[in-house]
């Protein structure tokens, strides 16, 4: 079928609705009460367990949202940017727990603090391309983690060291919804600023500079401070998501603010989503966390992977998402949002043209 | 050193290494000039460019622009300041369309004429008029031939509203019939009020459009003056044929 500026438009309107409706469920259902929800069994979202999920979702969203202004938009593949947010997540949980300050005067220094810690080791960093600057900036990664951990002084841990930091629990009804609708918000916002940057002189500065540096710095761009504005405003986004992870888990520590993982996972989500998009990366945050935990076992929806025993299950869920990020990388290089919107579609003549593209 | 000088160059020196690229060079250009540079290869020339427009810091003399010093400011910075280039190798935004590339030259820029994304637009597509793109604006960089790749670089150089610009071997590669466009491209653009340096080594071009030529060897001026008078010059035809050759031109 060829695809014509009409049908084009109808299945953008298509996914549009579709996706409204989608979004509209998934904001309204846990308003429901969870009590009367879950005697009458309606699934999913209206139920602790899966509302949990939903928040930790709309945490990746934000996360690979970000990533994709500095990784996908600007085109430095930053692979620390987990510093921010446990960053984010260590002013906030500093400023409640030890400083006992309100948590929502605490939240917006979170994005203030990453931003300004992003903006000062970016100034370096950002001199490097390639696969300098991505080794460079995993290095960042891992060490603000090891420091936040180990800084001492007078012998006493100031961050809270190896046992970490405990917030007093934020009191308010339904605690579960609030941070739900919060972490949302935040979702929302990354996904506002994305679109707001890719139609701005400054998103048309920074694909310049993408595509090629030194083009873009003779025709007027500076390049510096648009790489560094980039970092912060990636940094600023993801260390919000730390502070609002920080009270909503109510502990933090090194492993749960700072794991490598999360470096790799929210660029495979932006990959497989589609860089340099506004949606894309919030659609690959959605399906890769929800494999991520299928194949980890951790979602009721389940099924054994053949001859594989459940000790074995994250090791075999390690590689699956190897092979996948392979296939993606190789198959689908514009992610699976170019198969919404009518434009693509996805069949076997698209794969091996992609297959033509990206092989040398 | 007259007052009408626009751009001047005063011992501007580059070291690559031991080896000197740009030695001890000096010219001006006076406002509304049309100037070339020729030379045998590696003579200098593209680095020469490379240091008016920043990419490269001197390692001695001053570059000045209006009477003030540029030298060692930000390439950004100069191209603020009204001085426009292109690259010999053509660098396109490969994933944009050709009226994007011109939007991000419209977007940037000369400092004192920027203007908001339509407007920025709306210049795109006037000089993508005025080098013959304009069929082309909405396609992807990918789809032009290579003349359109030159075309789109010196369009989206046009479009940052330079005073003076830069001009790197534009003609390079291209047949006769897309030279004479291509200098027909260059001459409106000088006749809009733009002083116009460039690189050549299509003599055509030289003779064609430039009042003035200099002739660099071995990162030094070899020889300036009006075009037909310096490709007569023994040194100049010495310098690109060699020794031999022009004393067998000179005794026949």
């Amino acid at each position: 079928m060829i695809a014509t500026a009409a049908s084009n438009r109808r299945w953008k309107r298509i996914f549009l609705i579709a996706g409204a409706i989608l979004a509209a469920y998934a904001l309204l259902a846990p308003l429901t009460s969870l009590d009367a929800a879950q005697s009458a069994n309606i699934p999913l979202l209206a139920d602790k367990f899966w509302l949990r999920i939903a928040t930790s979702i709309a945490m990746f969203v934000v996360m690979a949202t970000a990533w994709n202004i500095i990784g996908g938009i600007t085109g430095y593949a930053a692979f620390g940017n987990v510093a921010f947010f446990g960053i984010g997540a260590y002013t906030t949980g500093m400023l409640v727990a030890k400083a006992k300050w309100p948590f929502l005067l605490a939240l917006p220094l979170a994005p203030v603090v990453a931003a300004a810690f992003a903006i000062l080791v970016g100034l370096p960093l950002l001199r490097l391309r390639g696969h300098y600057f991505a080794v460079a900036s995993l290095g960042v990664g891992v060490a603000v983690g090891e420091l936040v951990q180990n800084i001492d002084y007078r012998g006493q841990p100031v961050f809270g060291g190896a046992s970490g930091l405990f917030l007093p629990i934020f009191r308010i009804a339904n605690r579960d919804l609030f941070f739900f609708y919060l972490m949302s918000a935040a979702a929302v916002l990354s996904i506002a600023v994305t679109w707001w940057v890719l139609r701005s002189r400054f998103g048309y500065g920074l694909i310049a500079i993408r595509e090629n540096e030194e083009a873009a710095s003779v025709l007027g761009v500076n390049t510096t401070a648009y790489k560094v504005a980039s970092f912060g405003l990636a940094a600023a986004l993801t260390g919000l998501a730390g502070g609002i992870f920080s009270q909503w888990n109510v502990f933090v520590n090194q492993d749960n603010v700072f794991p490598i993982e999360y470096n790799v996972q929210m660029i495979l989500m932006a990959l497989l989503g589609g860089t340099g998009t506004v949606f894309g990366p919030a659609a690959g945050a959605v399906l890769l966390y929800l494999l991520i935990q299928f194949l980890g076992g951790t979602l009721p929806i389940s099924f054994d992977i053949p001859f594989v025993s459940t000790d074995a299950r994250p090791i075999v869920a390690q590689i699956i998402l190897g092979l996948l990020l392979i296939v993606v990388v190789i198959f689908v290089p514009r992610g699976v949002i170019d198969f919404f919107g009518g434009r693509t579609r996805l069949s076997l003549s698209y794969l091996r043209r992609s297959l033509r593209e990206t092989s040398l | 050193m007259s007052a009408a000088a626009q751009l001047e160059l005063r011992g501007v020196t580059k070291r690559f290494g031991g080896v000197a690229a740009v030695d001890g060079v000096n010219f001006e250009i006076a406002k509304g000039d049309i100037v070339g540079i020729i030379g045998p290869n590696g003579a200098g020339k593209t680095t020469l460019l490379n240091c008016i427009s920043g990419v490269y810091h001197l390692d001695g003399g001053d570059i000045r622009w209006e009477g003030a010093s540029i030298a060692g400011m930000a390439p950004h910075r100069i191209a603020s300041l009204g001085i426009g280039r292109t690259f010999q190798i053509v660098k396109p935004f490969g994933s944009m369309t050709a009226r994007e590339n011109v939007a991000i030259g419209a977007l940037f820029g000369s400092a004192h004429m920027r203007r908001g994304m339509k407007g920025a637009f709306a210049l795109a597509d006037e000089v993508l008029e005025l080098v013959g793109l304009k069929a082309k604006a909405d396609q992807p960089v990918s789809a032009l031939t290579i003349p359109d790749r030159k075309r789109l670089e010196v369009a989206r150089a046009v479009a940052t509203r330079p005073q003076l610009l830069l001009l790197d071997e534009v003609m390079a590669g291209l047949n006769n019939v897309e030279i004479d466009e291509a200098l027909e491209m260059v001459r409106s653009v000088h006749a809009s009020g733009v002083t116009v340096l460039l690189i050549e080594h299509v003599m055509r071009v030289i003779v064609g459009v430039c009042r003035r030529a200099i002739v660099l060897d071995s990162g030094r001026v070899l020889a300036e003056g009006e075009p037909e008078v310096v490709l007569r010059d023994e040194r100049v035809i010495e310098a690109y044929l060699g020794e031999r050759y022009a004393k067998r031109l000179k005794s026949s």
